[in-house]
């Protein structure tokens, strides 16, 4: 449930973070360093016109991959990837066009490799990372993401449910209720 | 409150003192049967029956069977008494074993418990004396149990294997146990500790003392550790000797180990300079496992927190003994109470190993013998 409440409260920021980021396009830099400092509050860097709506919709869709499987998250992690740096380089063109939700899970307290990385979305866009479009971007940066994504999904499955150790398998069901 | 409630029954000689705890403070009746039944020597061991007498003792109206063989007990729970006792506990356990059960129970007496328990006061098996003194007395305190009637005095010190020794607890009672709000153990801020020697050298004590400080010394400034050499009839019948130390944090977190040299006649001499690092060691090792109450306590601030007002209590634990684990089970069928486990990771935490924050709502459990006065 802790979960939950974190997850629409970031969203309401992150909500509000757009609609600013709307008004003031040529804001765009300094809302880039703000965005740096709240990384950890604010899981999404988006500079997209979402409406109340998108974003509510894009939070049933996100819940409902949560229960999902962890396969589809790490597949996920991997086309986020891929639009990463796809995203950069057209961040400019797009600054002013039509912007997708952007949808992501909350994980409390992770680095924040993890929390790019379970942002799900087909077209999510970087700002920050100038490394990907040099043309000397070091290697070992590539699959960063996608390194940290695999620990990440590790040491979840490697954590066990210790109320379901204690008090048995039964308990988790009438818990729910 | 005994007579409608209905019976619990169980199988085996495991966790038998929680069970009559549990069933004591619940006022429900308690069967269990084949203990030890395929054992060469069936039945109910000397301690256990001692730790049975004990029982009855503290209580008035309790109906207690045990069939010829000692291999089924049926315990029917009377009210909590309490008063000025005097016990005489079984040499084969420490007067721990009979101690931290009198500490859950203490706190519900319709008359605040005055006890005089004689035996073993330290051995290598339970909690000694002195870590329960140091640790198990702040931690009521903080459930609102205190007051000048608190104390655990050692009179006499009794080793193993012939005991001897003497000691005396006191505890007030209280009507309602406060909630608690225990999530932040804090810094390490001071280390005690005692080296006791009884019918051996003094000087045994000193190179304790000297062993686990050239240890403990890298770490903090604050340590002291107290000799406590004990003479004539106060050292009990047999020779040993031991260290207990304590890491008491910020915020009133007490951290215990102890060690006790092998008793007389069982096992290799064991050095006190090798026994006072070994000592040392379990000490940072607790420190690592940490959470705001050490693992000797862990069941009794379960127990305090169950028994609460109704009202949301928390305490940080470092990883949960198996004995704690059975305990929250058994808190489960007697009170019908499921805590909140939640892990923390050692990120979070910047600190030590896992730990685990147990989350509950109290019972409203209110000392009913208790007149208001």
């Amino acid at each position: 449930s802790s979960d939950s409440e974190f997850e629409s409260a970031s969203e309401k920021v992150a909500e509000s973070k757009q609609h600013e980021i709307n008004s003031e396009g040529t804001e765009m830099r300094s809302q880039i360093s703000d965005h740096s400092l709240k990384r950890k509050a604010v899981l999404t860097t988006d500079s997209g016109n979402c409406t109340a709506e998108e974003a509510s919709e894009s939070e049933v869709e996100n819940s409902s991959l949560n229960e999902g499987d962890d396969e589809e998250g790490s597949h996920d992690e991997s086309e986020v990837e891929e639009s990463n740096r796809k995203g950069i380089r057209d961040t400019e063109a797009k600054k002013s066009g039509r912007i997708k939700p952007t949808k992501f899970k909350s994980v409390e307290a992770e680095e924040d490799d993890v929390e790019n990385l379970l942002r799900e979305e087909e077209e999510y866009e970087e700002k920050i990372d100038f490394s990907a479009d040099t043309t000397g971007a070091l290697k070992w940066k590539e699959d960063l993401t996608q390194k940290a994504a695999e620990a990440f999904l590790r040491q979840q499955r490697s954590t066990p449910n210790l109320r379901k150790l204690v008090y048995g398998t039964a308990v988790e069901d009438e818990d729910q209720e | 409150m005994a007579g409608e409630a209905q019976c619990l029954s169980y199988a085996g000689c495991n966790f038998l003192r929680q069970r009559l705890v549990l069933a004591t403070l619940s006022g429900r009746p308690l069967k269990i049967r084949k203990i030890r039944a395929k054992e060469e020597d069936p039945g109910l061991r000397d301690f256990e029956a001692s730790f049975i007498r004990l029982i009855d003792k503290v209580t008035n109206g309790s109906r207690i069977e045990i069939n010829q063989t000692g291999t089924t007990l049926y315990y029917q729970p009377g009210l909590l008494y309490g008063g000025s006792l005097e016990h005489d506990c079984s040499p084969s356990r420490s007067i721990g074993y009979y101690l931290e059960s009198l500490l859950c129970l203490a706190p519900f007496m319709k008359h605040p418990l005055k006890i005089i328990l004689r035996g073993v006061t330290n051995d290598q098996v339970d909690p000694s004396v002195d870590v329960l003194k140091a640790t198990a007395l702040p931690l009521l305190k903080k459930f609102g149990i205190d007051g000048e009637g608190l104390e655990i005095k050692i009179n006499r010190r009794g080793m193993p294997p012939k005991g001897g020794g003497e000691i005396l607890f006191a505890c007030p009672v209280r009507k309602v146990l406060q909630p608690v709000q225990f999530t932040d153990p804090g810094k390490i801020k001071r280390i005690r500790g005692t080296a006791y020697s009884v019918r051996v050298s003094p000087q045994m004590a000193n190179r304790m003392v000297e062993s686990a400080r050239s240890i403990l010394n890298k770490f903090l400034p604050d340590i002291y550790i107290y000799t406590d050499h004990m003479k004539g009839v106060n050292s009990g019948k047999s020779p040993g000797f031991g260290l207990c130390l304590t890491a008491e944090t910020i915020n009133g977190t007490v951290l215990s180990a102890e060690l006790a040299s092998n008793p007389q006649g069982q096992g290799a001499a064991v050095l006190p300079e090798e026994l006072g690092q070994n000592c040392a060691k379990l000490l940072l090792e607790e420190v690592y496992r940490g959470g705001c109450v050490d693992s000797t306590n862990q069941s009794l601030v379960l127990l305090l927190m169950t028994l609460g007002q109704r009202d949301v209590s928390k305490v940080l634990l470092g990883p949960l003994s198996p004995y704690t684990i059975e305990f929250l089970r058994h808190l489960r069928s007697f009170f019908q109470i499921m805590f909140k486990i939640e892990t923390k990771t050692p990120e979070e935490e910047h600190m030590g190993g896992e730990k685990v924050l147990m989350t509950c709502v109290g019972i409203g459990f209110s000392n009913l013998s208790k007149t208001i006065r």
